[in-house]
């Protein structure tokens, strides 16, 4: 199998003097392409830092991580922007979603950036992720006029324009009721098959059961790791797994 | 409680707070010091007049004098207080010379005056009346400041030698706009100096009543008293000595109107960002159920405060400031019975300037009333109404870069915003431009036109002669066939009767001759051309109640004729009372003439006024150039520095508002800038928005500005050019300098700001705005 991304020995602290502590403290992940894999661990244990840091959206103090064969230390800043526009796909808690634009404009903005000349084409792809989506009749309305499971597929959808390699999800469906939380994993599913690598933050046992690889990071290193294997909807049954990982999750003490 | 929030929000927000205090200290400042000199200028010059007692009524008269019947008159009129004839002997400017200099070439009649008999005094500096001994001579305040006299000096008058004295202040003569200047000398040495100069009578009235003035001068003229010369009053003289402070003081309202106004855009933005800023707070006080005046009274707090140190900042500076600039009206007027009341009405002015301020944001922070809680705390933002943005898509937009696209996208969403910065650059454009304008309206040769007076290269006036119509044909004859005189025209003016609306007959100064050779600019109609046409000057047309179309009657050769009003002009000279007909007459008599000639190479005006001064003895000739140096030198130079520093002062607020605008929306902005940034948008691309969004409040602002210069600038410097007596007023633009240096500078000023401002603004840390 080719990894698609590498992080080895991660370290990263925040902080000054003696208040100064590493929130990652040796953290090696190995993700491989077309892999769906989840990371655990409780409040404040350094997840999400750890997922800025892989993505090049953060700094770490040492060791190294690589990218699609790509060592991100060696990038300048405008090198990991195309980088990070190019190749990777992100979607937050929050729909981080540029409040002057309204939702057809948000999902184009990235694209645009590039090939504005194809001004028609980035339109027809933004249309029809919105219709894959299902939020086809959101498409000239302002941010401010959607529901909070809307515009998480706003953000989903925007992530898709690029055709990334690798989506970063940092808790996607933190801010969502279950029925909506499942309706995004569905999705993230979907683009799973078509051979997107994708990295999700979560703390929602029912969202990693979906995932086929469940990293548990406690206290800024990696702790465990669980393999549930692929999931599939029409075979497994997701009650079953969840459980499962739930009596592994507390092996790990969570 | 309220003295924390205040200083945590100075703390926050240190750069921003201070500007803004500064531009109140400012304002504060400028205030005061309009409101102490105001009080000082108006005290000093009544001291003055009071001290020098002015007349109230002065008639200027070149002749002969009746006694008998100015006696009679003055028996007769009990309205008058005190009465006195002083001689003005008006002498050539070469006759007096100075050890540095004569005289000679000096636009104003220079003259000798004994002192008044019973008012118009000439007062030392002191304001005490000076006693003149023989073999002195006091010297106008204004030639000891320019250096050309000084105490203990010997000058040569006429075979004579004076010993300056000390210098005088002349309460009716004194500023360079009225064109006489006495010296003073005593009785015997008067007496002595007669045979060289010509005796120019003042025929001096003070009343018992100023309300009586213009009763009183439609009795003089009525009574048919000698009249050939300009007529004078005191409020004219009031005017005319505070015309210059006046003028500063007029600057320096404006000025402080303009920086008050910027204060308060300063405020209104800190203000509106921080509302926003603030929004999800007050969203949440709302739902707790504060009430929304006790939220207001948190941020008033604050802003009294800042208003309240800046205020006083400003008042302890005009403290300091105003002995300079009171320097000039100690100088030529004394000092003020009233200045202990200065620094009151300063204090008081001040008082005003921060009740203005604390009125202002209790205006702005209405907006409290607007803000939803339940909006305020699900978004946590302002909805901002963006319907200019709305169908501004970038996903129908082939035209622009995706910067751009949203940077003129952001000027189009957060339209109270920009409006703030625009207002800014739009009063910086015009504060470029309207001064610029005016100086080169005003310095431009064309300018005199608005004053009376013909654009020619160079002018001979007959006055004071016998015999005026033949030497006019002589001097006409010489410049027949003088090569270097491209055309020339020959303007003489005579006394005729004008019948008014009541039967009654008055005098009225008519020039005849062709004044379509050196025309005036007219505020309405034209220059007379047919035999039925008269023009007349503004004074007397609203004098005579006279519009354009009227008949005026006027009696020539013995017949009376009805002309018709072709055209209205303004005019300073000659007591501004004249009038233009293209007629001929050989009847009346003739008061003086005037020739006016071109010369085919403009540049040997010199060597021709030389010659003509030369041939012509009895004929004073004035190089139009040097004639408008001295008049108006003073104040061109002065209004040019002004436009420089106008433009500085503008150029640099542009660039200090600017530049605090930018900061301030990179701080607004940290939130969607890590979006853009997580999303792949380069530093640079960052950047280049901001850049678009100045672009775009740059390009409004200049094209908004100079239409404001060119409308709303005209007519207002029209006002100012009006108080000098000119009324209708057109720009003379130096295109270059209005339409591309300027706005260059501008532009180049704010995009320099817009780039140090948002230099950094990639430089965020995505993951402390976006991760959670
Ligand atoms: N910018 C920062 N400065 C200081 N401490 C931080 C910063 N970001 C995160 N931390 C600390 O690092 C730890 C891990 O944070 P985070 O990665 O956000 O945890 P989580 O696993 O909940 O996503 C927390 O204790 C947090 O307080
Ligand atoms: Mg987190």
């Amino acid at each position: 199998m080719q990894p698609i991304m590498v992080g080895a020995n991660i370290v990263k602290s925040f902080g000054a003097g003696t208040e100064r502590r590493n929130v990652l403290d040796g953290v090696s992940v190995r993700i491989n392409a077309g892999e769906f894999v989840a990371i655990m661990g409780p409040s404040g244990s350094g997840k999400s830092t750890l997922l800025f840091a892989l993505s090049g959206m953060d700094s770490i103090d040492s060791g190294s991580i690589m990218f699609d064969g790509v060592d991100l230390a060696r990038l300048s800043d405008n090198e990991l922007a195309d980088l990070r526009r190019r190749k990777m796909g992100f979607v937050f808690q929050q729909p981080t979603l540029l409040r002057n634009l309204n939702v057809l404009d948000n999902i184009m903005l990235p694209s645009m950036r590039d090939n504005r000349k194809n001004v028609a084409q980035i339109r027809a792809k933004a249309k029809a992720l919105m219709q894959q989506t299902a939020i086809e009749e959101l498409e000239t309305r302002e941010i401010t006029q959607a529901s909070g499971g809307q515009l998480q597929r706003v953000g989903i959808c925007r992530a898709l324009m690029s055709d990334p390699q690798m989506i970063f999800g940092d808790e996607p469906t933190g801010a969502l009721n279950s029925s909506s939380a499942n309706e995004i994993m569905a999705l993230l599913a979907d683009i799973h098959r078509t051979g997107t690598s994708i990295l999700l933050v979560t703390h929602d046992v029912s969202v990693a059961a979906q995932t086929e690889r469940v990293l548990f990071i406690f206290d800024g290193q990696i702790a465990g790791e669980y393999r549930p294997g692929p999931y599939d909807a029409a075979r497994d049954d997701l009650k079953t797994r969840a459980e499962a990982l739930t009596v592994w999750l507390a092996t790990m003490q969570f | 409680m309220y003295y924390r929030i205040i200083r945590n929000d100075i703390r926050r927000n240190k750069a921003v707070t201070l500007t803004t205090m500064l531009f109140v200290a400012a304002a504060a400042l400028l205030v005061a010091l309009a409101a102490i000199l105001v009080v000082n200028l108006v005290g000093a010059l009544d001291t003055l007049m009071t001290r020098a007692k002015t007349p109230h009524f002065m008639q200027m008269h070149a002749g002969e004098l009746d006694q008998d019947r100015m006696a009679t008159f003055v028996a007769q009129n009990d309205a008058i207080a005190a009465f006195q004839v002083l001689e003005f002997l008006n002498v050539d400017g070469a006759q007096l010379v100075f050890p540095t200099r004569s005289l000679a070439g000096s636009m104003q009649d220079n003259g000798f005056a004994v002192q008044g008999e019973h008012f118009d005094y000439l007062l030392d500096l002191d304001g005490n009346i000076i006693q003149v001994a023989d073999g002195e001579l006091y010297v106008p305040l204004t030639y000891m400041q320019d250096g050309t006299a000084r105490v203990g000096d010997t000058v040569r008058v006429a075979g004579h030698t004076f010993i300056v004295a000390g210098p005088l202040r002349d309460s009716q003569m004194q500023p360079m706009l009225s064109s006489s200047k006495r010296f003073l000398v005593s009785t015997n040495d008067f007496a002595a100096l007669k045979p060289f100069g010509n005796v120019e009578y003042l025929i001096e009235f003070r009343l018992h009543d100023m309300d009586g003035l213009g009763a009183f001068a439609s009795a003089y003229t009525a009574a048919g008293l000698e009249a050939n010369g300009p007529t004078l009053t005191y409020p004219l003289f009031r005017l005319v000595n505070g015309l210059s402070d006046g003028l500063m003081i007029a600057v320096i309202l404006l000025l402080s109107a303009l920086v008050l106004a910027i204060a308060f855009l300063c405020i209104r933005f800190t203000l509106l960002a921080k509302i926003e800023d603030d929004y999800r707070e007050i969203g949440v006080m709302k739902a707790i159920g504060l009430r929304v005046g006790d939220i207001k009274q948190i941020y008033l707090a604050s802003y009294a405060a800042l208003a309240a140190a800046g205020c006083l900042l400003g008042l302890g500076l005009s403290l300091v400031f105003h002995d300079p600039l009171l320097a000039n009206i100690r100088l030529y007027m004394g000092a003020s019975a009233n200045a202990a009341l200065a620094p009151l009405l300063g204090m008081i002015s001040v008082l005003l300037v921060f009740l203005a301020i604390l009125m202002y944001v209790q205006h702005v922070l209405n907006r409290f009333r607007q803000i939803s809680p339940a909006e305020a705390m699900r978004f946590g933002g302002a909805q901002e109404q963006s319907s200019g943005g709305k169908y501004f898509r970038l996903s129908v937009n082939k035209l622009l870069g995706v910067n751009l696209f949203l940077g003129m996208k952001d000027v189009l969403a957060r339209k109270t915003l920009y409006a703030t910065m625009l207002t800014v650059l739009v009063l910086a454009t015009f504060m470029t431009i309207v001064p610029q304008n005016l100086y080169h309206t005003i310095a431009a040769k064309s300018f005199i036109t608005y004053m009376g007076v013909g654009n020619s290269d160079l002018r001979l006036d007959l006055q004071q002669t016998d015999n005026i119509s033949g030497k006019a044909a002589d001097i006409a004859a010489v410049m027949e066939h003088d090569d270097a005189i491209a055309r020339f025209g020959v303007l003489t003016t005579k006394t005729f009767h004008a019948r008014l609306a009541d039967g009654a007959e008055q005098p009225l100064l008519v020039e005849l001759g062709d004044h379509t050779l050196f025309p005036l600019t007219y505020a309405a109609g034209r220059a007379p051309v047919a035999d039925d046409e008269i023009a007349l000057s503004v004074l007397n047309a609203d004098d005579l109640g006279l519009t354009v179309g009227a008949v005026l009657p006027v009696l020539i050769a013995g017949q009376e004729r009805a002309l018709t009003v072709c055209g209205i002009y303004s005019d300073v000279t000659n007591g501004g009372k004249t009038a233009k007909a293209a007629f001929t007459d050989a009847d009346a008599a003739t008061m003086w003439s005037v020739i006016s000639a071109e010369l085919v190479d403009p540049s040997l005006v010199d060597a021709t006024v030389a010659a003509y001064a030369d041939q012509f003895t009895f004929a004073k000739v004035t190089g139009l150039e040097g004639y408008i140096t001295q008049t108006y030198g003073a104040t061109i130079r002065a209004i040019g520095q002004a436009a420089l520093v106008a433009a500085g002062v503008a150029l640099t607020l542009s660039v200090l508002i600017t530049l605090l605008f930018m900061r301030m929306l990179v701080a607004k902005d940290r939130y969607a800038i890590a979006v853009m940034k997580a999303f792949g948008f380069t530093n640079a691309d960052i950047q280049a928005q901001y850049l678009a969004r100045s672009v775009c409040i740059l390009s409004i602002g200049i094209v908004l500005g100079t239409l404001l210069a060119n409308t709303l600038g005209e007519a207002l410097a029209g006002a100012v050019i009006g108080s000098f007596g000119a009324t209708s007023f057109a720009f003379v633009i130096n295109p270059w300098l209005a339409y591309l240096l300027s706005p260059l500078l501008m532009g180049v000023a704010t995009l320099g700001a817009t780039i140090a401002g948002v230099w950094d603004a990639g430089q965020i840390s995505i993951a402390e705005h976006i991760k959670e």
